[in-house]
């Protein structure tokens, strides 16, 4: 338990170094093993802090989601203290956290993921030389234009939050700013020029709107062939290319889901507590398990460190977790190998178990029946999995998917926004109290526990994305979602895997991955390289 | 062409994420227009694996030059100074960070994190972080005050938790042009050109602050009024060019209402974030703040503060920022 990798490192570790290991028989995985090999101790130095250290601290742990971190640990606290929030609060705040979003979902794709998709591997596909042309690292077409265009949206978090990374301007009862009205039009001409230049222009070759009609994966197939822009753009392109090298064959992960949900309808969660907050999603919350929908509930998470750096081998949940580090050296001969704790969530009738959290996770989960007016129901990738299955490929588009939807939202709230009205009040500091807050990370659910006592942080736990992810084994033995995920990845070249490359970039893991692969029978290795894994 | 290495220790990569928010020159500029040669990145290279550490192991023996390190996180020395706590391509990263300083023209270390220990080394610091030359505002950090990269220059600070990416590029332009002598260094081994200004040096809030007004609380109330009275701002203190070099080329915390954190200066975060100090101006009997304006006393700064209050023109003391 722990909170998570981040435990004690977990945030050392979210944007640390992993290694992974992997054995390979007949050019195929077979077994997998991810080891995070950085550890910061951030939970550590959270104990006996002012209530609000964690607005100031939890960005840090990761500079690619910071206004994430920022926005779980400011409603940890909203709930600790029970605050009372304003309309106006509850808008800007989902403004920030999605624009944060928009920022990472250009800057992934081309900076991080696409480079691979030049990997000489694929230099006998029909389409490599254009994907050269596009995605070339630094020169590429779509590379330089993506790349600095992913800059945009996060003008707008500066105009709200100051600057962007690292600001803190979220605090329990609101937001620190008070926008003018030219704050708001501003905003508004950035993300449009952002929706016109790239995703439009760029990404979808067609208009928001046309894109967001499709709702099952047979709709995305004729997409595609319904005109020369769509069919040329780099989603319609990407999608062609995808199916050409196998991107949609493999990555398919444990195949169970976990959403913590983001955004509040600003009517509904104006006095925030760990019980109302599933009914005032937006984003919904969820858990899909074993082909079934489930309502998802804090107090079934727990940390296990069976297999990590950490004291003990006890599944705790975060509100009595412990983050009590160990040397990698003697956690070795314990049979641990990672400095990732291994977030479990026990499903009704299925245990404690291993659950993916990303964009695909949000967006299978977007697919459950039961949804309010407010809130999202979107069945596009519920169909997707059921009919092609997840992959790389479908994981990907989860993510791009996103793009369309965030920035619709994005915009309906800038409308909303009251400038007459408050947007912010001023909480009482209780001396006590617990907290938990939670959102969702460009790259899936994240989550704080708060415990306040005395007038201090007596624990302080974090989950994040990566640590549900790129967990090790708990103490069942069973395999995280990633090592889960890399079994059954087909290695063309052992000198080369790029294929492990391409899974474990997919999940979009905060990480700098080492990959070594291994002869199953021989034993030896076969080769080594590092997997660019940030942002 | 210049090269540079770019490694990153106990490190939330929020500086290599702040470089790539860069405009003029932007990442790629550069990288295709002025020539700079990436040798290796975590995030942006294309060298991966055998070949990474081959560029490693290049740079240490000499064989690859190096004009550029930067450098990004804290040096973790835990446990027990054996640098277990953040394992790099097969060795503890302190022992790489130790070979490749020796071998680079210019050492850069980016963000408080490698220039004093930053977050990781907040007490209790459990895994005993530190900066490149400093530990804190303490000259020695790991590399030692003695220091010197083959150019003859100590390791050059660009702190900021994260730093604004205009200060690195340019920086990396300067050195990589030729204009090394041009970056004149404080005390604290930092560009002056960027931290001889404060952090107040161009806030909106100014005139509330010549005026002893402050801002009454978060939200709507900071269309009015400076931080620093009650809110914990740390802008007169501080040494950075937030509101001279806006932030996404937008705005600034203190612009758009949220105090400044002091984060370009050795003690982020001040008072190691103890009960009672986190948003809240800290103050001697009650009143007058504990820490005043770089330069005053307690004394000159009540004269002028009464001078002040008397001098407010009725507009100081209405809301500015309005809709």
């Amino acid at each position: 338990m722990g909170a998570v990798d981040l435990h004690v490192s977990p945030l050392g570790r979210v944007e640390g170094d992993l290694d992974v290991r992997v054995t390979i028989e007949d050019g195929v995985v077979t077994s997998a093993w991810t080891e995070a090999s950085m550890f910061r101790g951030f939970e550590i130095i959270l104990r006996g802090k002012d209530p609000q250290a964690g607005l100031i601290v939890t960005p840090r742990i990761c500079g690619i989601c910071g206004g994430s971190h920022l926005y779980k640990s400011a409603y940890a606290l909203d709930v600790a203290w029970q605050t009372e929030m304003p309309p106006n609060a509850t808008l800007i705040r989902n403004i920030a956290q999605a624009v944060e979003t928009l920022q990472s979902i250009p800057k992934y794709f081309y900076a991080l993921f696409a480079i691979d998709l030049v990997n000489k591997n694929y230099a006998n596909s029909p389409l490599y030389e254009e994907a050269v042309r596009r995605f070339a690292p630094f020169v590429g077409s779509s590379y330089q234009k993506g790349l600095v265009l992913s800059n945009k949206p996060v003008e707008i978090y500066a105009i709200f939050g100051g600057q962007w990374p690292h600001s803190s301007f979220m605090v329990p009862g609101g937001v620190m700013c008070a926008p003018t009205l030219a704050d708001v039009t501003r905003s508004l001409s950035i993300l449009e020029f952002w929706k016109t230049e790239w995703l439009e222009k760029m990404w979808l070759g067609c208009s928001v709107d046309r894109w967001l009609e499709n709702r099952t994966w047979a709709d995305v197939e004729a997409w595609v062939e319904e005109n020369g822009s769509q069919y040329n753009s780099d989603c319609g392109f990407f999608i062609r290319y995808c199916k050409d090298v196998g991107l949609d064959k493999y990555g398919k992960g444990v195949g169970n889901y976990l959403a913590t949900g983001t955004y509040f309808d600003p009517q509904l969660y104006g006095r925030p507590t760990i019980e109302g907050r599933n009914a005032a999603l937006i984003n919904r919350s969820g858990i899909y398990a074993g082909g079934e929908y489930f309502a998802f509930e804090q107090e079934r998470v727990r940390e296990d460190v069976a297999h990590s750096f950490y004291e003990g081998d006890t599944a705790r949940h975060p509100f009595e977790g412990e983050t009590k580090p160990i040397d990698p050296a003697v956690g070795k001969k314990l049979d641990k190998y990672s400095w990732a704790k291994s977030p479990r969530y026990e499903v009704p009738g299925h245990g404690y178990v291993p659950l993916e959290v990303g964009p695909l996770a949000r967006r299978v989960v977007a697919g459950a029946p039961g949804a309010g007016s407010h809130q999202d129901y979107d069945p596009l990738f519920s169909d997707t999995i059921s009919t092609i299955g997840p992959s790389i490929m479908v994981r990907q588009m989860a993510r791009m998917h996103e793009a369309a939807k965030y920035y619709r939202w994005a915009k309906e709230w800038l409308g909303q926004i009251n400038l007459q009205e408050s947007f912010y009040i001023k909480p009482v500091e209780l001396e006590a109290g617990k907290g938990f807050g939670a959102t969702e990370a460009a790259r899936g659910a994240l989550c704080d526990w708060i415990v306040l006592e005395d007038g201090k942080i007596a624990n302080y736990q974090v989950i994040t994305p990566t640590a549900w992810n790129i967990g090790p084994r708990d103490g069942e033995g069973v395999m995280g979602p990633m090592e889960s995920a890399l079994v059954g990845a087909p290695i063309v070249d052992p000198t080369d895997p790029v294929e492990l490359g391409h899974v474990a970039r997919s999940f979009d893991s905060c990480l700098v991955c080492t990959v070594h692969a291994y002869d199953g029978r021989s034993g030896n290795q076969l080769s080594e390289f590092v997997v660019n894994g940030m942002v | 062409m210049a090269t540079v290495l770019w490694l990153q220790g106990g490190a939330c990569s929020g500086n290599t994420i702040s470089f790539t928010t860069a405009e003029e020159p932007s990442v790629v500029d550069l990288i295709v227009d002025f020539g700079l040669e990436l040798i290796w990145h975590p995030s942006l290279g294309v060298e991966l694996g055998e070949n990474a550490r081959r560029i490693f192991d290049d740079v240490v023996s000499g064989v690859q030059p190096l004009d550029i390190l930067v450098f990004e996180g804290s040096v973790i020395q835990g446990p027990e100074d054996s640098g277990r706590f953040n394992m790099f391509a097969g060795r503890p990263m302190k022992e790489w960070v130790n070979d490749i300083a020796g071998q680079a023209q210019v050492v850069v270390a980016l963000g408080d994190c490698a220039c004093w220990g930053g977050m990781p080394a907040t007490e209790p610091n459990p895994t005993s972080s530190t900066g490149l030359q400093f530990h804190k505002r303490n000259k020695g950090g790991f590399l030692g005050p003695d220091f010197k990269s083959k150019l003859g220059l100590p390791v050059v600070n660009i702190p900021g938790c994260p730093a604004h990416p205009d200060w690195i590029t340019q920086v990396i332009v300067a050195l990589a042009s030729g204009r090394a002598g041009d970056v004149a260094l404080d005390e604290l081994h930092r560009p002056q050109t960027f931290f001889k200004s404060f952090t107040q040096t161009g806030c909106t809030r100014m005139q509330f602050f010549e005026y002893k007004q402050s801002t009454t609380s978060f939200g709507e109330g900071t269309r009015s009024g400076c931080l620093f009275y009650e809110f914990g701002c740390r802008g007169p203190m501080t040494h950075s060019p937030c509101n001279r070099i806006l932030w996404n080329r937008q705005s600034s915390k203190t612009r758009a209402g949220m105090p400044c954190t002091g984060c370009t200066e050795p003690e982020f975060p001040f008072f190691d974030l103890a009960p009672g100090t986190v948003f809240k101006t800290q103050k001697v009997s009650g009143v007058v703040p504990r820490e005043v304006p770089e330069g005053n006393d307690h004394l000159t700064y009540m004269a002028h503060a009464m001078a002040a209050r008397v001098a407010a023109p009725q507009w100081s003391k209405e809301d500015m920022f309005v809709v």
